[in-house]
């Protein structure tokens, strides 16, 4: 019998329309796995390729190690809706597993079931799903906690367990509504033990999961990219947001307009993105810790600011949580396309930090570091979110709380500097102290025009020159405190070196171990900070790969020329922008090629 | 180009009390910044061998000017406005409004857009934030949010605050940030050089409209009205007590104060809004006399020419927006 071992992790898709319990079987279904003690990573996908209204996907990855991708293919595919399950058949792997309903209230026309068009190496189990619910709770609305209860059987999974987590996640709700999805659970579990032959191998019978995980169980946090953003902004003593309505970046606001009020912040719901950003500029100047989140159209008005803060030299974080294209796109699907959008955009030389975090912990600590550096640089960060990662959820250990020296940066000008008090000081850091509106003795003029040491305007050639390599002196500075890349594989010279950023980078990390017992030496290598970037770290690592591979979710490659720029050398590029995210398999194929 | 600056001298020092020309540094950064007329300005004016023979006479007059009270507002810097312009009188009135409310320097805060009007923040003794075109009303709500404590004025040009910036005002207003915005109406593109603004009056010919402006131009007054400003005033260039009286009592009103100033552009507008245009048709909101809170009253006022200038509506009982955010809060 195959267990879950480390080698093994499985992918459970749930397809249903919206409206059919999709979205919540799946959450309870990673909670339940979280509380055993798997390691999860789960998303809600809605696919472009949608035939009628409401398609969605609820994809857990349940792992006994760590998880750093979503798995591309799934091996258990539980139809709640024929119609929509027809079309995610091809992410099914090849011999998966179906669950899907025997007898639905409509019957299929011939060939229109699911299980007519799964290839015959698919294993079916149909199960009376909506009879089921209806002999549980006299309405068919617990299919999907019937399928729950198929699983459940099929797997040998704590059948106990899982009727405590669907209590947990309807606590709050009537005890008929209680009642009657644990009695569809229950109907579903009995049937399929009665009256299903299991022909498939998982069985999680007998699979105690890692110990230390079991350990922690309690201070797993369940959560997607969004909520730690907001959790890390709070931790970090952000006291304003402003925002303006945009998918994937709305939660944030969402969660911060309950929580910032309680933490003596204020939240304002703008009338455009250039409001938002202006209003944060303008926060920053005031002294307190602001921030702004959006995604790429309310970039793109933003970038005028993004100049403004550079030069004015006041505090801005800006989190850009990438959707699909250019215009309005595609606002429901992952693509790394900002890069180039945040790198270079907006008006003149202009040095800003950008940040992406590469996993859903990082997005806790690239927002701590973005408003340190924000504030203690007085200048742009741009932390670089994605579709995937604001909404993909994990359990993962309850960050640690940013250090005192992390929540108090501002460099302010001490007796001698107030002392014919300078605002922008030419000094070798690039970091000119700061006073606030309402310090007597610290006045300053400040402006978007190019100015001298005081803030006047001053056009001429030396000045702008002293005063824009003052601008980017803040590059090295910041450099020396980044976080070290992430490079893993072996410390030898390798056939395939993997540099990625992003939500791709967990895929790389994983592709490595995966191609290193197919015997291909490789090793990744993946930073958070993408301006200033590490261009000596990857250049030695370059060095000691005889090909380098770049995958990213991107048309041309955006990332891709960036570093070869750097390491100055042709690098073979993996691209797709079909909304999926980067999983491990889609590197080790091009790895495969690239031997 | 020719010698606005004589001229202006002329027609500006009648309006508004001291020689405001006497102040203005021509030399300052001449030729530094292509888009503005104020080089060009400069220009002559460096080159008019009448004002450097007054040096004496000058020197004198700024000594005279410096020693009074209220100029502790200005800061040592220069204006590079051209000489005459309507924007003097209006800072006059500024600094002594300030020096009337005594006001603490470090806790005002003057963040403007982008044009003549914006260099403003430069001219005062205070921290101020010049910012981007259209875009003062952001950074100014931004700050008063962070900072309720400051005294914040957001000031623009008509281009800057009704064209590129227009999106913002309808909703500093509706969510009364209290804070203090003071419009430089000259109803022209000063700092790019005389093209049509969205005050220009139809027909008018500017350098963007040659044969006449096709555009219908806004009224101030009743946009700001009907966005539900909760202070809304008129007042002109050249009657500085008249602007002073506004600016106290939109500074010392709790949520949004727009205040509209009439002030004519000397260098590229010599038809519409000249000082002698304007002199005409400007009289006291009196003649009108809207009830100061009712807004039918105020917006027939606003329709009004020759324009009143003075308090059209207020709405005193209006709690600002940070003190809806308190009752919120207090509530749960
Ligand atoms: C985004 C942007 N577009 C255009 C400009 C050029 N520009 C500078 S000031 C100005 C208009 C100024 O007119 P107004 O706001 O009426 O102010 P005034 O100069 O009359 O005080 C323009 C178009 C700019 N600075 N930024
Ligand atoms: S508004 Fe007109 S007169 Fe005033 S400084 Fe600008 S160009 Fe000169």
């Amino acid at each position: 019998m195959k267990t879950i071992d480390k080698d093994i992790s499985i992918v459970i898709e749930i397809c249903g329309s919206a409206g059919e319990g999709t979205i919540s079987a799946g959450e309870i279904l990673s909670r339940f796995m979280s509380a055993q003690g798997f390691e999860i990573m789960s998303f809600d996908a809605y696919p472009a390729e949608i035939r009628g209204f409401g398609k969605c996907v609820a994809h857990t990855r349940v792992s006994a190690n760590p998880i750093y991708s979503p798995g591309k293919l799934a091996d258990v595919l539980i139809a709640l809706n024929d119609n929509h399950a027809i079309s995610q058949l091809s992410a099914l792997k090849k011999g998966g597993i179906l669950i899907y309903d025997s007898q639905p209230p409509k019957p299929h026309e011939e060939d229109q079931s699911v299980v007519a068009r799964a290839d015959a190496v698919t294993i079916s189990y149909g199960v009376p799903l909506t009879m089921l619910a209806q002999k549980a709770a006299g309405n068919a609305r617990g299919r999907n906690m019937v399928a729950l209860g198929a699983l459940t059987a099929l797997f040998h999974l704590d059948r106990d367990a899982f009727t405590n987590s669907i209590k947990d996640r309807y606590g709050k709700k009537k005890q008929i509504v209680i009642d009657s999805n644990v009695n569809s659970f229950l109907e579903g579990f009995d049937w399929t033990k009665e009256n299903i032959d299991k022909a498939d191998t998982i069985s999680f019978q007998g699979v105690t999961p890692p110990q230390s995980k079991a350990e922690q169980k309690g201070e797993k946090l369940i959560i997607n990219g969004n909520q730690l953003v907001a959790k890390a902004a709070l931790d970090a003593d952000l006291k304003f947001y402003a925002g303006y309505p945009i998918t994937p970046a709305t939660k944030i606001m969402e969660i911060l307009s309950k929580e910032l009020p309680k933490h003596g912040g204020t939240l304002l719901q703008t009338e455009d993105e250039i409001s938002a950003i202006g209003a944060v500029i303008g926060a920053g100047y005031g002294g307190i810790r602001a921030m702004t989140g959006t995604s790429g159209p309310g970039f793109a008005l933003m970038t005028e600011f993004t100049g403004l803060s550079v030069m004015a030299e006041m505090p801005a974080v800006i989190i850009d949580s990438q959707r699909g294209g250019p215009s309005t796109g595609i606002p429901t699907k992952t693509e790394q396309s900002d890069f180039n959008a945040a790198m270079f955009g907006g008006t003149g030389d202009c040095p800003r930090v950008v940040l992406a975090p590469t996993d859903t912990t990082s997005c806790y600590d690239a927002t701590v570091l973005a408003l340190y550096l924000a504030e203690k640089y007085q200048t742009l960060v741009v932390i670089l979110l994605d579709f995937f990662l604001s909404n993909s959820i994990r359990n993962i250990d309850t960050p640690k709380k940013p250090a005192p020296k992390m929540l108090n940066a501002n460099i302010a000008p001490d007796a001698a500097d107030l002392a014919g008090y300078q605002r922008y000081k030419i000094t070798d850091s690039g970091i000119s102290p700061r006073t606030i509106p309402g310090t007597p003795g610290g006045m300053y003029f400040a402006t978007g025009l190019e100015h001298d040491a005081n803030g006047r305007p001053n056009y001429t050639d030396k000045g702008h020159l002293a005063m824009t390599a003052k601008r980017f002196r803040k590059h090295a500075s910041v450099l020396a405190e980044a976080p070290a890349p992430m490079i893993s594989g072996t410390q030898e010279m390798v056939d395939i070196g993997v540099i990625s950023w992003g939500s791709s980078a967990g895929a790389a990390h994983e592709a490595v171990v995966t191609a290193a017992g197919e015997g291909i030496s490789a090793a990744a290598f993946s930073s958070m900070m993408l301006s200033p970037f590490p261009e000596k770290q990857v250049t030695a690592f370059a060095g000691r790969c005889k090909k380098i591979l770049i995958p990213e979710l991107n048309y041309t490659g955006q990332f891709a020329d960036f570093v070869t720029k750097i390491i100055k050398r042709p690098v073979e590029r993996l691209n797709f922008i079909t909304g999926r995210p980067m999983a491990a398999e889609d590197i080790v194929e091009k790895m495969r090629e690239m031997i | 180009m020719n010698t606005v600056p004589t001229d202006a001298i002329k027609s500006g020092s009648v309006q508004s009390g001291p020689d405001h020309s006497a102040l203005s540094d021509p030399g300052t950064e001449p030729g530094t910044e292509p888009e503005t007329a104020v080089g060009k300005t400069a220009e002559t004016a460096t080159g008019n061998a009448a004002e450097t023979e007054q040096a004496g006479y000058l020197d004198e007059k700024i000594a005279q000017v410096r020693a009074m009270d209220f100029l502790q507002y200005r800061s040592p810097d220069l204006p590079t406005w051209c000489p005459g312009c309507g924007y003097f009188g209006i800072m006059d009135a500024f600094y002594k409004a300030c020096r009337e409310l005594d006001l603490a320097h470090e806790n005002i805060c003057a963040v403007s857009g982008i044009g003549c009007s914006g260099r403003t923040p430069i001219f005062i003794n205070s921290y101020g934030f010049h910012t981007l075109h259209g875009r003062s009303i952001p950074v100014a709500t931004g700050l008063k949010l962070a900072r309720e404590d400051l005294t914040v004025f957001a000031m623009a040009g008509d281009g800057d605050a009704l064209g590129i910036g227009g999106g913002h005002l309808p909703h500093v207003a509706r969510k009364n940030i209290d804070i203090t915005f003071i419009l430089f109406d000259n109803s022209i593109y000063g700092l790019t050089k005389g093209q049509s603004s969205s005050t220009t009056p139809y027909e008018t010919k500017t350098n963007s409209h040659p044969v006449g402006n096709p555009d219908t131009p806004l009224n101030p007054i009743k946009l700001a009205l009907a966005y539900g400003s909760s202070f809304v005033a008129r007042g002109y260039a050249g009657d500085p007590e008249g602007m002073k009286a506004l600016i106290k009592a939109g500074t010392l009103h709790r949520g949004f104060s727009f205040i509209q100033i009439l002030t004519p552009c000397v260098t590229f507008d010599k038809t519409n809004r000249t000082w002698k245009a304007l002199k005409e048709n400007v009289c006291s909101l009196n003649l009108h006399a809207p009830a100061p809170d009712n807004m039918e009253s105020a917006m027939r006022a606003a329709e009004n020419e020759p324009y009143g200038t003075g308090i059209f509506y207020q709405d005193k009982e209006r709690p600002s927006y940070q003190d809806i955010l308190r009752q919120k809060k207090n509530a749960k």
